[in-house]
């Protein structure tokens, strides 16, 4: 390995520390709903009858209805709202993130399903930025 | 855990055959895999045909018309997602159902390709309102993967057949013919 490959390492690594200090582990979006229908599904029944989840129909309507909803509706509702874009976010960045590893370790793959199994294969890729997107986009 | 029964059915015909067991639940990777098994390019599918043979064949059935035949040749997944009665609004119980959807889109294996949201209803109440109201649910259960889970709105379509495709016609009223069908409709263009 370079010296140069490790001083990029190195920052990488420094970079994550930063930057991953005030970041908590994203899940899935899967559990992420079933967490707020488990602490918010009997506010929703009495508050928001009728209303959908999709665009921020259960959040505007859940947020509108502060005083009377659960504290613990209110804190889930924040965390998994939080914990969503966390993941989309870290889905987003996954291209820009592992970019290196792409050229290093799989150039000539063709297809980003082929590429994420590729890099989850070389296991160099646990580590830095690019591993920890993959690990919070939900995608090892 | 019902509210969370999945099931896949890949070959064509299984949605007709009658009391045929398909519950069981499955892994996230296992919707991956199921949804992204493309064998050859997805037939052209004109959803707005199938809409209009929908809406012509209201209490006559679609299953055997050849436009909607071409379905259940395609990848496919079945879920059941319920419904507040008479509503658009997703029991909260099935929040989980719709973010597992959300999770599998979302995958690089899945990113490359559309989806068409398909809403079925068992036979009680009238065949034209069924209709209307599994339009409504499949945009409701479009709408909610395209703004709480950001999935670009150009790889998702709507479709309500209302009653018209039982997948349990000797029992028209079984709770089991309530259900959301996933279709993978090949690469976004």
């Amino acid at each position: 390995m370079s010296t140069r490959t490790r001083l990029l390492g190195g920052a990488l690594v420094a970079f994550l520390a930063l930057s991953g200090a005030a970041r908590a582990d994203t899940i899935s979006f899967a559990d992420a709903v079933s967490t707020l229908a488990n602490d918010c599904g009997s506010d929703i029944k009495k508050f928001c009858k009728g209303l959908n989840l999709g665009s921020g129909r259960i959040q505007n309507c859940l947020e509108s209805h502060a005083p009377k909803v659960s504290p613990t509706c209110t804190s889930t509702l924040a965390s998994v709202t939080t914990s969503i874009e966390q993941r989309l976010a870290a889905q987003s960045s996954f291209t820009a993130m592992c970019k290196h590893y792409v050229a290093q370790f799989c150039s000539g793959v063709v297809g980003e399903g082929n590429i994420l199994s590729c890099l989850n294969k070389a296991t160099r890729v646990n580590e830095g930025q690019c591993g920890q997107a993959i690990i919070d986009a939900g995608w090892r | 855990m019902k509210s969370f029964r999945l099931a896949t059915m890949l070959a064509a015909g299984l949605l007709l055959a009658p009391g045929h067991s398909f519950a069981q639940e499955l892994s996230g990777p296992q919707v991956v895999r199921t949804l992204g098994r493309l064998q050859g390019g997805a037939p052209g599918i004109d959803i707005a045909l199938l809409m209009e043979e929908a809406a012509a064949s209201a209490g006559k059935g679609v299953a055997a018309l050849p436009d909607w035949q071409k379905l259940s040749k395609l990848s496919q997944l079945i879920v059941e997602i319920d419904f507040e009665n008479d509503s658009i609004a997703i029991e909260p119980k099935s929040y989980r159902t719709v973010g597992m959807i959300a999770d599998a889109l979302h995958h690089p294996n899945l990113r490359r390709y559309k989806f068409l949201v398909v809403g079925h209803t068992s036979s009680t109440g009238d065949a034209k309102h069924n209709l209307d109201l599994s339009q409504k649910r499949a945009n409701a259960i479009t709408e909610a993967l395209s703004t709480t889970f950001a999935i670009a709105p150009d790889r998702l379509f709507a479709i309500g057949v209302g009653e018209e495709w039982l997948v349990d016609p000797s029992n028209p009223q079984a709770a089991d013919n309530r259900r959301v069908q996933l279709v993978n409709l090949g690469l976004v263009k």
